[in-house]
């Protein structure tokens, strides 16, 4: 695991896009889940 | 230019329906997948009432799989042993799904159900699109192949009742198919959409069948689960148009053709993100339009019978009178259009192999 967080600063460098894909796809799961959520209460 | 649709009361742009129903169509093509999953959620951004929308569609899906079916039954590239269990279990998923939509349609939340399945169906494809096309992408950079495993065996193929299915010489219990059509039969009913997104990934790694015989089986199976969807929504709603309907299926009928046509000619995996990112972009507009714009309310336009012209009057009244035989003649009006589609397609196929090959000859 700890190896894991240690080489993840150099992978996110090297693989950057698949990088922005993560964290687009991140933010997109994250605003519907909310979204539902907030319209359900 | 607008067009009052008599059945679900809205005016909307005929030239507008037919260009987003072709090019939906054409993406269906390219791409192998049904239209349901795009095309609802455009007739919803076009002011058509979610659950008018869903039904309409299923009307639509039933002509365009009943021409896709043709060409696959002229081929023989069908299994229909397989097909009939799927749809044993799609008719009850169906009878579900409607009693689902039903429930909702009476609490008043049917629209925002609709819109929140959408959202998420939109969202799971078009991620898990992205993801595959990005990894392929990648590994035809570094030119690696990818190793498959054989026959893994899930839980679903413990079951008992096992039995044969010559044609895609499998020996399956009789519940692996019949599940997998009782979620199509339930997520068809209440969303419009064929189901084939995930009949063709459980046919080929849930069942095991050949691939060849996958597109041909799940239009198979899509026809009666459309046919069931179309007829009790007519039958319990009402809500089928048949003006709305016609648009819908002369659009997407010609988009397909030019879609598989195009898809034979360029390699679509580098087209196959785009398509996910558009599947993600129509997602996160529902997402607005259920969570954070203002709920405009959408103007109902009650017309009187003697506005309407005599095609949408006897529409309007065939639809009021006699129900069950409207809903009848919906299923029959698909059924004939997509027959009669496929025809065709195999007379200019026909045509330009003859025509071809004299100028080939003549040239030689």
């Amino acid at each position: 695991m700890s190896e894991i967080i240690k080489k993840l600063p150099s992978e996110i460098k090297k693989n950057k896009l698949k990088t922005g894909v993560a964290v687009v796809l991140s933010a997109y799961w994250g605003v519907i889940i909310v979204g539902t959520l907030i319209s359900l209460d | 230019m607008e067009v009052f649709l008599p059945i679900a009361q809205v005016f909307v742009n005929p030239v507008e329906i037919l260009l987003l129903s072709a090019i939906v169509g054409v993406l269906s093509g390219l791409f192998g997948v049904g239209g349901g999953f795009l095309m609802t959620p455009f007739l919803i951004f076009m002011g058509v009432p979610p659950a008018y929308a869903v039904a309409n569609e299923a009307n639509n899906i039933l002509a365009t799989s009943v021409s896709g079916s043709t060409t696959h039954y002229l081929k023989n590239t069908l299994d229909y042993k397989m097909g009939f269990m799927i749809v044993i279990g799609g008719a009850i998923g169906t009878v579900l799904g409607i009693y689902t939509f039903t429930y909702f349609k009476g609490i008043g939340k049917i629209d925002t159900v609709i819109s929140l399945a959408y959202m998420y169906i939109l969202a799971i494809i078009g991620t898990l699109m992205l993801v595959e096309s990005l990894g392929e992408i990648d590994r035809a950079k570094r030119n690696l192949e990818v190793k498959k495993k054989l026959h893994v065996h899930y839980w679903i193929h413990g079951l008992p009742l096992r039995m044969r299915f010559p044609k895609s010489k499998l020996y399956e219990s009789v519940f692996t198919p019949i599940l997998i059509g009782l979620l199509v039969g339930f997520i068809a009913a209440i969303m419009g959409i064929g189901g084939a997104f995930i009949l063709v990934p459980a046919m080929i790694y849930i069942i095991k069948m050949p691939t060849k015989l996958v597109p041909g089986t799940s239009l198979f199976v899509t026809i009666f689960v459309s046919v069931i969807v179309t007829f009790l929504h007519s039958i319990n709603y009402g809500s089928i148009d048949l003006m709305l309907v016609l648009m819908l299926i002369v659009g997407s009928i010609v988009g397909v053709q030019v879609g598989q046509k195009i898809g034979e000619q360029i390699n679509s995996s580098g087209l196959k993100a785009l398509l996910a990112i558009l599947l993600l972009v129509v997602g996160i507009v529902i997402a607005y339009d259920t969570f954070f714009a203002e709920q405009a309310q959408k103007e109902i336009v009650k017309a009187l019978n003697q506005d309407l012209n005599f095609f949408s009057k006897f529409i309007k009244e065939f639809s009021e009178d006699m129900p069950f035989f409207y809903g009848l003649f919906s299923i029959l009006f698909a059924v004939f259009l997509g027959i009669s589609a496929a025809f065709i397609r195999r007379s200019i196929s026909r045509f330009r192999k003859k025509y071809f090959n004299k100028t080939v000859k003549q040239s030689k």
